[in-house]
């Protein structure tokens, strides 16, 4: 589904991103972990299609289509979602005419008809119900005033309205509590599928007690050091990232 | 030198004053006066502080016909929607629909000409009052020389109009024309009203349209003025509102400046008596080559008076748009308030908008805040729409009416708001489409 060769990318003349390689097949969930400034956010923008960032070298592809070439739109009516770390508030713009805009744009794109005002309401509280969220938040602007992680499960409904293939969630487990961890963990595993793909990336073994990777990663200094099932999220846990470097020295 | 070039672009307007000073009767000696007045201070200078960004140079070579005392024959009506079926209609300075004007048009408020006016006895005084200070002193002069049929406008006192007045301010015909279009409305006391000011012109011809508005709310009255500016393409308008408000009385303008070639609007408020309060909120979209420049003075004259200012700018293409915000809270205004916001939006890299906050406080008890701001849309904010599937256009077209929309969800009458969305609806459809 996804295939990540020999990524580099650079903000200005500062490389960040320096030769991640990167397989992911459809049903497969992956979890990125490593430290603060190594990159991770950086590969989900890129992979987003945010502006700013020049990739070097290497190759993504989605689906048999070359990603990067891909308008950040094209990229999203494609299947592909990012769930962002700090999502943007952006006053003024209904976060219902948002959700409504993006799921047609993307039912268009499938070769689905447009939903009428009834059935996307319908739907978006069906979805509303699984993040436990209130109505009242479809009339405020969007993210406009969210607590932290109110922010998270919006960018979680979102997905779950929008049902993307390939989904991208940086970090949305920091900053909730410990029944919204479990709330957004219900709606990312409501999404599982055979043909769908999630990369997540996160600090915390916690969120993999309730969303199962298949593959574990550690990034660090805009590489992937190490790859290990569910066990090495543990380990990490426990002994911290100093040991993965090491090893990667030595090797 | 320069004198004999000031006296050629006054000619014209000299002739058009001997035109009709033999046709205006009793108003006659208040009419010299104040053209001696515009005469005297003609075109701003090169360095007037109050025309910093707006120069009038193309206005002053331009050459009109007048719509004076012959009238200006036959003339199309600019098609206007109705924004309610209470209208006065002014075309050409000439107020087209008599029998509604005689009439009382709405329970509660009364419609006159000047000349009937005068003719009831109301002291010509009023009725032509010129201004004095204010970078637009000259061309309200000039308007109290050259108007024709002035509109008096008359809320009974007590009286809760809920129905709004809609009075159309046209410019027609093919030919380049002057029109000096005049209206005093006055709110009694403890009554409330609403009058939508709406311009109108054709696109086709280079019309200078000189409008002077005088507002008197008394006491307790509640008064609400909805401004839609959609001249022509290619008119010059100078429009001069001066409102003077009353012991707890408030002054309510939404403006709405989508038209015109070269526009200048002096909104003033003068909150002359205790409690008394304006809020003044508008939008203005610059695009194309168009000049939009709006100076809004509140001016603070007694204790416990408020004031809340908010325009919003949109430029694009060559346009430029001009915000000159001023709050003067005076010695006698102890416990006022004064709230000043200028945001603007620059849509394309060649568009321009200069924007001056000021503030002058002479009492020590005084809330005040200004602030300004110019920007581009927030490419981060277009990042986020555009990665959830909206196009470019999409997204744009979402932020660009986001940002107006702090000013059109004040507006409180649907028939107005209405027009001004489809109006900017059409236009940004348009902009988008050339710029992304
Ligand atoms: N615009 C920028 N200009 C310069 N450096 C930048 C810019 N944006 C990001 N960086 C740098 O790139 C590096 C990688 O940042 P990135 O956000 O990808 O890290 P991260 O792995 O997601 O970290 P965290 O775990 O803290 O979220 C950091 O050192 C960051 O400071
Ligand atoms: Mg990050």
């Amino acid at each position: 589904m996804l295939s990540i060769r020999n990524l580099h990318a650079r903000i200005g003349n500062r490389t960040i991103l320096k030769g991640i390689d990167l397989e992911v097949r459809p049903g497969e969930v992956h979890a990125i972990m490593g430290p603060n400034g190594s990159g991770k956010s950086t590969l989900a923008s890129v992979l987003a299609g945010r502006a700013g960032y020049e990739v070097t070298q290497g190759t993504v592809e989605y689906l048999g289509q070359d990603l990067l070439a891909m308008e950040p739109e094209e990229r999203a009516r494609a299947g592909v979602f990012l769930a962002f770390q700090y999502p943007v508030e952006i006053p003024g713009v209904n976060n219902a005419y948002l959700l409504k805009a993006a799921l047609n744009a993307v039912r268009k794109q499938r070769g689905e008809p447009e939903l009428d005002a009834f059935e996307f309401l319908a739907l978006v509280r069906d979805k509303m119900k699984l993040m436990q969220m209130d109505e009242s938040f479809l009339n405020r602007g969007v993210n406009e005033g969210f607590s932290g992680g109110e922010k998270k499960r919006n960018e979680i409904l979102q997905m779950a309205v929008l049902e993307p293939k390939l989904a991208l969630l940086d970090e949305t487990d920091s900053g909730l509590d410990i029944d919204a961890l479990r709330v957004v963990a219900n709606g990312v595993n409501s999404l599982r599928g055979p043909e769908r793909a999630i990369v997540m990336v996160t600090h915390y073994q916690r969120l993999l007690d309730y969303i199962e990777p298949d593959v574990v990663h550690v990034l660090s200094d805009g590489r992937i050091l190490k790859s290990g099932d569910k066990s090495l999220a543990l380990e990490l846990e426990k002994r911290g990232y100093d040991w993965v470097r090491q090893e990667a020295r030595v090797a | 030198m320069n004198a004999a070039v000031a006296n050629d672009a006054l000619a014209p307007y000299g002739a058009a004053f001997e035109a009709v000073r033999a046709t205006v009767g009793e108003t006659a000696a208040a009419r010299e006066q104040a053209f001696a007045r515009f005469a005297e201070l003609g075109f701003p200078a090169p360095r007037d502080e109050a025309w910093k960004y707006t120069s009038l140079r193309r206005l002053e070579a331009r050459r009109f016909a007048f719509a004076g005392a012959g009238g200006a024959g036959p003339v199309d009506t600019p098609a206007v929607d109705a924004l309610s079926s209470h209208r006065v209609t002014v075309v050409n300075g000439r107020v087209t629909d008599a029998a509604l004007v005689r009439s009382a048009p709405l329970d509660g408020i009364r419609v006159r000409t000047l000349s009937q006016a005068l003719e009831e006895g109301e002291p010509q005084g009023a009725l032509l009052r010129v201004p004095t200070g204010g970078g637009t002193e000259r061309f309200a002069a000039l308007n109290a020389a050259l108007s024709n049929d002035a509109v008096v406008i008359d809320v009974a006192a007590s009286a809760s109009v809920a129905e709004p007045l809609h009075v159309v301010i046209a410019a027609a015909g093919a030919e380049p024309t002057m029109i000096h279009p005049r209206l005093l409305i006055r709110a009694g006391a403890g009554s409330s009203a609403r009058i939508v000011l709406h311009h109108v012109g054709t696109d086709s011809a280079e019309h200078f349209v000189n409008s002077y508005v005088d507002v008197e709310a008394a006491a307790d009255a509640q008064l609400h003025l909805y401004r839609l500016q959609s001249q022509g393409a290619r008119a010059f308008l100078i429009e001069r509102i001066d409102a003077t408000v009353g012991q707890r009385a408030a002054i309510v303008v939404h403006d709405a400046q989508l038209g015109a070639s070269l526009s200048r609007l002096d909104l003033n408020a003068r909150l002359a008596a205790p409690g008394a309060a304006a809020e003044l909120t508008g939008l203005f979209l610059a695009d194309d080559s168009r000049h939009l420049d709006a100076h809004v003075r509140v001016d603070h004259l007694a204790a416990g008076t408020r004031s809340l200012v908010d325009y919003r700018g949109i430029a694009a293409g060559r346009g430029r748009g001009v915000f000159n915000g001023k709050a003067v809270v005076h010695v006698d205004a102890q416990q006022s308030q004064a709230r000043q916001t200028s945001r603007n939006l620059l849509l394309t890299p060649g568009a321009e908008i200069d924007t001056k906050p000021e503030l002058e406080i002479y009492a020590d008890d005084v809330q005040c805040s200004h602030g300004a701001t110019t920007g581009q849309l927030d490419p981060a904010a277009l990042f986020y729409l555009r990665s959830r599937g909206l196009d470019e256009r999409q997204a744009r077209s979402a932020l660009t009416r986001a940002f107006a929309g702090a000013v059109l969800s004040r507006m409180d009458l649907a028939s107005y708001s209405g027009a001004v969305h489809s109006i900017l609806d059409a236009r940004l459809e348009r902009l988008l489409e050339t710029t992304a």
